[in-house]
Order: structure tokens, then C-alpha cells, then sequence
């Protein structure tokens, strides 16, 4: 042994040896860990491991409201079942409330139950009028209020077949915007902005069937996703009831064992009756961060949105980083036969996605169309 | 090699057998490695001796790892017969018969499974294989279980057993942690969860690996750097432990992917009236072609979780630069996953998450693990994969394919990266004999120009050596000496070994070797090899 060769002058090999761990023995100590490694685990635990307590809580209060801040507590009353509070708030001071209960993995992980009531305040939510067509500059913008409460069943009928049910009452109040927006109520006629001045109760119920062969919905590489929800808002006063259906088809496609995947996505929401009154702050809408990238939120809305988006992503780190190249083609229409791929808006750009296996907490976009370029910051998958 | 120059260079005790535990460590204290943190100290920065080309400092003088509480010198060391090998680290039949009581759900790793208590009271963990992928988990920790063993790491011992359900009951004491985070008694229905994940036979049982619970008090995990500040008996920096540097070859040929310390286990055992503690390579399941859930991905084995390199390769070519890993062609049975052996490259291979020890492998710590993995016949390898009991003969036959072909690639890789001279001996009659360890694994021709041989009284003492004979050439590999060597009881004399001109570079830097007059002959006391 070399070690206690230099060390001693003891005749045997083991006597070295013998000689150097009784002077270890001499100054033992439990392992301290360092300070980084302190930080990194408090933080671990806060933040995931915590099943229960108090939990910082990031998410959108509403499209276009920006950066949120938040918090939650959550307290379990059984294996599965939590019941949650929790708020955000936003720069712009969009404002969210929500307390609920949920209950998942029930009849051996295929059944989730969900129930919650809450209110969230939109401060300034965008509107340009109706139409694929309808002009930038429009300015004007609503303050929405919505006080809901309702629940939904999710069952797993196999691992890769959802159905979901579920209900609620919405309570909707448009105010006239903060800040320096014009209200909607002032700048559109109630042509342009049906409904404008109504402040609709609904009861909302939607049926969903998926197949989604995806690992994991907010980060795939393959698998693909077939989707259909049909909604009707049923209005208190059947001003303004109405059906809406919405269709998704996904599909990842790997090549040369996700060196590359192609990443396609085709959506539509579709008003059913073409008698319905749909209020302008619902219909259909394309312009954010996941459907028309170099729009703003909610810039263009009509009774009926088509939206294809594809990329070609490159699988830079499989555990941690994609970038990808993606288009963007969409159009909203006041019928569903006047949606033509030759009056598409379009977009194309760049995008940096840092991921998990299963989440991509940020994902960072560049992407031109033809109202300019816009940066987008956020932190869930484009499709 | 490092000596003090006052100080003799051999030692009476020379070489040591034995790494001796001379300390009472029974209170050591049990630790948790967090599993992030060993990722990303492992993945980001460089843990451990700051310094490279180190010489591992568990080798004794004739540069061999001596058995310890890390190690037990097996292959190569000693005749190991087929069904020696086959049984491995087991040392009894498996959990016995009867009602089996579960104590707790597994709480470790991705495979579903559980602790329990046989007929006997004897403590078992066990996991299963994952549904939908019959045999592959359990095949691989039984097989690689044998294979470690062999190497000589201390191995937990696994069973194949055969579940039945309905001779499983829940334990009164037994508690579950459920989503809430709340304990509670573990009930029936968290049983049947578990096993809903793990795949089921045709005749209604499950295929399960049954670890017996380790001897002593277990303490938690190792790292592959520094030492233990509250062991007293652990005074060799891990990453330069030789068994340990040696993973980077053993790894190599089984694809042992995932060498986290969580993947490792101390354990206080009581020897000679006093603590020590032992030092297990417990979870060599992370091996061959299959994960606990199914085929590895493509590039385990071939690339590290992170690489800076590449991933900057892969951005500016967008996604252009093409990994070997990504043309390989797998013959992807389901017991086995992507294991293959044609595009295998030792010198190039790499787990999931590199270590400190793996880091500070020089070419005489793989040339040492080669010779072992070298030493595993072609029957040796069929016989330990048999122990996996593969329903499918093409598994089993595809999985003892792969493993002697990659052998072969690891004995051409590092034998001859060093000088190959081994299994030196002096005869009384002054005849030196030694072995070409590449030569004799068929990966090298002997050097054209023979070996040249020098001889050399040397003094223990001063460290001085006078030549008693200009060097000499032979082509064979036994020399007799030059005259009379010293008949005085103690006496030590130097012989320097080389492959003469022309021969590779590497095989042209001499290996010296020493030895010592004792009554009964000349007694190997030291090898040295500088290393190119």
C-alpha cells in the first residue's frame, strides 16, 4: 500500500497501514455537507417533494396576462385526495383565486375527480374586432371577471383512451379595462363585438374523448393525440347559449432515433348552431404563445379558428434541451366554409426549449409574422 | 512507485494479501446520497483528487488490488469452477417456502417491488419485472450478479424466484407512504398496486428477483471520491481505489450504465470482535440492454447525460453531427434490450453519469481489469448467463454472444496498451518465467525482436541496483539468468523486462520486477510498469 509507505516507518506493510487509520480514528467527524447542497435540498423539498403545505405556484391567470407570482397550500385528507388554495398575480394585475379538491388515481389509477371554485380578474384582455382581417392597431381591450365553480371525471378507460366529463357555472362581468386601453364598449359596434355590454351566467358542460399515445403531454418526442371536446354554454337568460366543438390531432415523429423530430399539430373550434349567440370575449381565437406565435394574445377571434403548426426539432440534450424551427398557419372565420388555407396568417421562427422527461419548464421562441417579431417567454410545451 | 528514500522499499509483509481494518467503525453513521446532488456533482465539476495520472493507492508492491472490505480477488487469482461460478455470491437456497410477509413497499429505484419476511423470518427486498417486459430485469441482476461477483466486488445475494400472489400477506407493522405523504398501514389494495406494474405469467405468478438483506447495518451508499470522515478504517481516497477505477473496463463490457452511489451499499459488519465497514456494489441490475422499464434508450452506453462537447456539436449542426448510437443496429430480443457488441467500442464507452474513479483510470488500472474480463472462457460466460434462466434460448444465446465478443474488444483495447508482461516467477535454478497477458489472449503477436532482459542485485535499503549481467534478448519467455544469483536468505534482485526492437512503444517501457531470497526460493515481491 503506498499511502502509509510514505508515512511510517513501520516495519510491515499492515503495520503502515494500522498506523494511519488510528490516526483517523483520532479525528472522526459525521459528514457536513456543503452550503450549496443545504440549498439545493430545502429547496427540493419545498418545491417537490412537499406534498402538502405551503408551495410557491406559477401559472397564467389568463392569456396575455404575463408573469405571475404565487402561492398555494395544499392539505391532504386522504392517499389521493387534496384539497388546494391558491393565488396568482400578475404585473398587469391579472388576479387569480382558486380553491378546490381533487382526488386522482382512484379504481387503481384510472379514474380522477376534480371539483373547484374560483375567481380570476383579466385586467386587460385584448380585442381587434372579429375577422381574420381585423386591424392591429385596434387598441381597445375589456376587463373580464369571472367567478366559476364546477368539477369533472377523468377516466383512463385504457392508458392511452381518456374520457372526460365535466360542468360548471361561469359568471362573467366585462368591465372597461385599466391602464390606457380603450374599452371595447367605445370602440365596437355590437356587430363587431357581439354580445358587447352583456355580462352572461353560464352553466358549462363538456364531454371529451382523447387517444393520446404521448408520454407525457407537456414534453413528447413521439406518440401522437387525437382529441374532441364538445362544450355548450348554456346562458341563464338563452341570450347567449351556444355549442362549440373542438378537435386536436397531434403527432411526433422521430427520425434516426429522435436525433430529429418532426412535431405536428392541427386544431380547430368550431361554433356549432350558426344561429348561436356567441359572446366576443368566447369565441374561438388564435394569437399567443402556443397557436399563432407572432401574434399577440387573442389577436384575431370568430365564431370558428383553424390553427396547423409544425416543427422540425432538434434533440440537442435528450434529458435537457431541444431547439426547433416552426411554422404557424391559422385563420378565424364567421363560417366554417369560409376557412381557406390561401387566407392563412403564417408565422415561422426559432425556439430553445429547456426540458424535463415529462415538463418543459421554458421554452424560449422568436417568431415573425407579418405584424413583426415577437419574443416569447413561457413555460409549457407549444403543442 | 511511492517510498520514502529512507525507508526500505519492501516491507516483510510484502506484497500484502490483505488490506487490513485495524479500527472499530461500528459507529459510523447512516447517510443518504441524494440522488440530484450525486448527479450534478458528478455531471458538472470534477469531485475528488484534483491531480491526474495518479497511481491507484490500493495496489500493493507487485501492483495487484489485495482482498479487503471493498474487495475479494476471484478470477484470474484462483480457479473458479462452473458451478462456483453459476452459484456466485449465493450462499443458500432462496427465501424460504411458505407464506412470505410483506414489511414494506420498495422504496428505492424504478422496478416495482417490495420487502418481506420468509417463512424463516429472513428479510428480502423484492422487485419484479416491469409488465409488458417479461424476464429482462430479473435476468439481468441475476446474471450481472454473478459476473460481479466473479470480479470480485462484494455482491448482494439475488435470487430468481417465482411469486405467487395468494402466499403473500401484508404485515401488521407494515407501513406505506402514499401521495399525501402520510404514513399508514400498508394495506392489501398497495400490495395489488405493485404488482399491477409488474408483469405477470402465463400461469398466473411473478418472475421476481429475492435480495437477501445484507449482513450488519447498513449505513447507506459510497462515493466514488474522497473518503468516509467518520470511517477510521477508510483511508484511501475512492477514486483512487483500483477496483474501483476498474468499473470504467467492468462497466464497459456489461454496459452497467448507472453507477450512482445510490446504486452502492455500506454495511457494518462485526469481524474479529470489531465493526467494519463492508462495501457492496449492490445494484448491478443497470446492465446489459434493458432498463427496470423496458429497452435502454439509444445512447446509454454511449454518451454521458450531459456532454458539453457534443451538445454544442449538435446545436451549430442542427442535429447534424450523427453519434454512432444513432446507426447501430440492434438485434432488440425483449429479455435482452440494445445490447450489441459489433459497434462496440471499450475505448469510448460511457455510463449514463461518469465517477471521480472512473475520471483517474490510468492504462494500468484497465489493463488490470482486462485481464479479468479476459479470463471469463467462453463457458464461463455461457454458464452465468444461463443463471438468468431465459425462457427464450435465442436471449440467452444473443446475451453470452454479445458479452464474448465485447470481451474480446476490451482484451484488445488495454492488454496491449501497457507492457502485457505478467505472472512473473523466479525458479530456484534462476530460470525467470512470465506470461504476454495480450499475447495470450490473442490480441497481440509476440514482439518480433523477443524480450529484452536485465538482471540486478538490488538493495532494499538504498534503493540501489548493480546489473550483474549486460541486458540480454530472447525470444522466449523464459530467461535463465545470468550466473549466480545471491543464495543469502533476504536478498533482493531486479530483473527489467521489455519487448525489444522493433516493438510498440508501449511494450518497449520495461516492467521491473523484484524479488526476494527467502528459504523456499525466490519470492515475488514487486512489479512495477511505468505507463506510457
Amino acid at each position: 500500500m503506498s499511502v502509509p509507505a510514505i508515512v511510517s516507518a513501520q516495519e510491515t506493510r499492515a503495520g503502515a497501514i494500522a498506523d494511519e487509520q488510528a490516526r483517523k480514528a483520532k479525528e472522526l467527524a459525521p459528514r457536513e455537507p456543503p452550503f450549496a447542497e443545504k440549498l439545493v435540498l430545502a429547496a427540493h423539498k419545498l418545491m417537490v417533494l412537499q406534498p402538502a403545505g405551503v408551495y410557491p405556484y406559477f401559472d397564467s391567470v389568463y392569456s396575455g396576462g404575463g408573469f405571475t407570482l404565487g402561492a398555494g397550500y395544499r392539505h391532504f385528507t386522504g392517499d389521493r385526495t387534496h384539497v388546494n388554495v391558491a393565488g396568482l398575480y400578475s404585473l398587469p394585475g391579472y388576479k387569480l383565486i382558486d380553491a378546490g379538491v381533487a382526488s386522482r388515481g382512484l379504481l387503481s389509477g384510472r379514474l380522477d375527480l376534480r371539483a373547484s371554485a374560483g375567481w380570476r380578474d383579466a385586467t386587460q384582455v385584448a380585442y381587434y374586432g372579429l375577422g381574420i382581417e381585423s386591424p392591429a392597431d385596434a387598441g381597445a381591450a375589456f376587463r373580464m371577471q369571472q367567478a366559476y365553480g364546477g368539477g369533472d371525471v377523468t377516466l383512463r378507460a385504457k392508458r392511452w383512451l381518456l374520457l372526460t366529463a365535466g360542468a360548471g357555472y361561469e359568471d362573467y362581468t366585462i368591465k372597461d379595462p385599466t391602464g390606457d386601453f380603450i374599452s371595447v364598449e367605445s370602440t365596437f359596434s355590437p356587430e363587431a363585438a357581439p354580445g358587447v355590454g352583456a355580462n352572461p351566467k353560464y352553466l358549462h358542460t363538456t364531454i371529451s374523448a382523447a387517444i393520446d399515445s404521448r408520454p407525457a403531454a407537456d414534453y413528447a418526442r413521439h406518440g401522437s393525440l387525437f382529441q374532441v371536446t364538445r362544450h355548450h354554454y348554456a346562458d341563464q337568460d338563452d341570450t347567449y347559449t351556444f355549442s362549440r366543438l373542438d378537435a386536436e390531432v397531434v403527432q411526433h415523429i422521430p427520425i434516426l432515433r429522435e436525433n430529429w423530430v418532426i412535431s405536428l399539430r392541427g386544431r380547430m373550434e368550431s361554433t356549432l348552431g350558426d344561429d348561436d349567440q356567441v359572446p366576443y370575449f368566447l369565441l374561438p381565437s388564435l394569437g399567443s404563445g402556443s397557436t399563432l406565435r407572432a401574434y399577440s394574445s387573442w389577436r384575431f377571434r370568430d365564431r370558428h379558428a383553424v390553427l396547423t403548426s409544425g416543427e422540425l426539432r432538434f434533440i440537442i440534450n435528450r434529458l435537457a434541451l431541444d431547439t426547433a424551427v416552426f411554422v404557424d398557419a391559422g385563420m378565424v372565420a364567421p363560417r366554417l366554409d369560409a376557412i381557406t388555407t390561401s387566407a392563412f396568417v403564417t408565422d415561422y421562427g426559432l425556439g430553445l426549449r429547456f426540458h424535463g422527461p415529462a415538463r418543459t419548464p421554458l421554452r424560449v421562441e422568436i417568431a415573425n409574422g407579418r405584424e413583426g417579431t415577437r419574443l416569447v417567454f413561457t413555460a409549457s410545451a407549444a403543442f | 512507485m511511492l517510498i520514502s528514500g529512507a525507508a526500505p522499499r519492501f516491507l516483510s509483509d510484502d506484497p500484502l494479501a490483505r488490506e487490513p481494518d485495524t479500527q472499530d467503525a461500528s459507529g459510523v453513521a447512516e447517510w443518504e446520497i441524494d440522488l440530484r446532488i450525486d448527479l450534478a456533482t458528478n455531471l458538472f465539476s470534477n469531485p475528488g483528487d484534483s491531480a491526474r495520472d495518479v497511481r491507484a493507492k490500493n495496489v500493493n508492491t507487485i501492483d495487484e488490488v489485495p482482498d479487503s472490505s471493498w474487495f475479494t480477488n476471484r478470477i484470474l487469482a484462483r480457479p473458479i469452477a462452473l458451478d462456483g461460478l453459476s452459484r456466485g455470491p449465493l450462499t443458500s437456497e432462496g427465501p424460504a417456502p411458505g407464506a412470505w410477509t410483506v414489511v414494506s413497499p420498495k422504496l428505492a429505484g424504478f422496478s416495482p417491488g417490495f420487502t418481506m419476511l420468509d417463512a424463516r423470518g429472513a428479510r428480502w427486498f423484492v422487485s419484479f419485472d416491469a409488465a409488458g417486459h417479461p424476464e429482462a430485469a430479473t435476468g439481468a441482476i441475476a446474471v450481472a450478479n454473478k459476473i460481479f461477483w466473479a470480479l470480485g466486488y462484494w455482491q448482494v445475494e439475488n435470487h430468481l424466484v417465482n411469486v405467487n400472489a395468494t402466499e403473500l400477506v401484508v404485515g401488521d407493522t407494515a407501513v406505506f407512504t402514499p401521495e399525501s405523504g402520510r404514513k399508514r398501514r400498508m394495506e392489501a389494495r398497495d400490495l395489488d398496486a405493485v404488482l399491477q406494474r409488474a408483469h405477470r405469467s402465463a400461469d398466473g405468478t411473478y418472475r421476481a428477483i429475492a435480495a437477501r438483506a445484507v449482513d450488519g447495518r447498513p449505513i447507506g451508499g459510497f462515493r466514488y471520491y474522497g473518503t468516509r470522515s467518520d470511517d477510521p478504517n477508510d483511508i484511501v481516497p475512492h477514486e483512487h481505489r483500483r477496483e474501483l477505477r476498474a468499473l470504467k473496463v467492468f462497466g464497459a463490457w456489461t454496459n452497467l450504465v448507472d453507477m450512482k452511489a445510490g446504486n452502492t451499499l455500506d454495511a457494518v459488519v462485526t469481524t474479529g470482535g470489531r465493526g467494519v465497514v463492508r462495501h457492496y456494489l449492490q445494484d448491478v441490475g443497470s446492465t446489459f440492454g434493458t432498463g427496470a422499464n423496458g429497452p435502454r434508450e439509444y445512447d446509454e452506453g454511449w454518451e454521458l447525460l450531459y456532454d458539453g462537447s457534443l451538445l454544442w456539436k449538435r446545436f451549430w449542426s442542427l442535429g447534424l453531427f450523427i453519434a454512432p448510437w444513432q446507426t447501430v443496429n440492434y438485434n432488440e430480443l425483449p429479455a435482452i434490450g440494445r445490447f450489441e457488441g459489433d459497434r462496440f467500442d471499450p475505448l469510448t464507452w460511457q455510463p449514463r453519469v461518469s465517477t471521480a474513479a472512473l475520471r483517474h483510470a490510468r492504462s494500468d488500472d484497465t489493463f488490470w481489469a482486462a485481464r479479468r474480463v479476459a479470463a471469463f472462457t467462453d463457458d464461463m460466460i455461457r454458464a452465468v448467463v444461463r443463471t438468468g434462466r431465459y425462457s427464450d434460448p435465442a436471449a440467452e444465446a444473443l446475451l453470452a454472444d454479445v458479452l464474448i465478443k465485447r470481451r474480446q474488444k476490451i482484451a484488445a483495447a488495454y492488454l496491449p496498451a501497457i507492457n502485457p508482461v505478467v505472472d512473473v516467477s523466479l525458479a530456484n535454478d534462476g530460470r525467470l518465467s512470465f506470461n504476454n497477458a495480450a499475447v495470450d489472449a490473442g490480441v497481440a503477436a509476440p514482439p518480433a525482436g523477443g524480450y529484452r532482459v536485465e538482471w540486478a542485485v538490488f538493495d532494499n535499503t538504498t534503493g540501489d541496483a548493480r546489473a550483474i549481467a549486460p541486458a540480454a534478448t530472447s525470444p522466449q519467455t523464459t530467461v535463465a539468468a545470468p550466473g549466480l544469483l545471491p543464495d543469502t536468505p533476504g536478498a533482493f534482485v531486479r530483473v527489467r523486462v521489455a519487448a525489444a526492437e522493433p516493438a510498440a512503444a508501449a511494450w518497449r517501457i520495461p516492467a521491473d520486477v523484484y524479488f526476494k531470497r527467502s528459504s523456499n526460493g525466490w519470492l515475488l515481491v514487486g512489479l512495477e510498469k511505468g505507463t506510457p
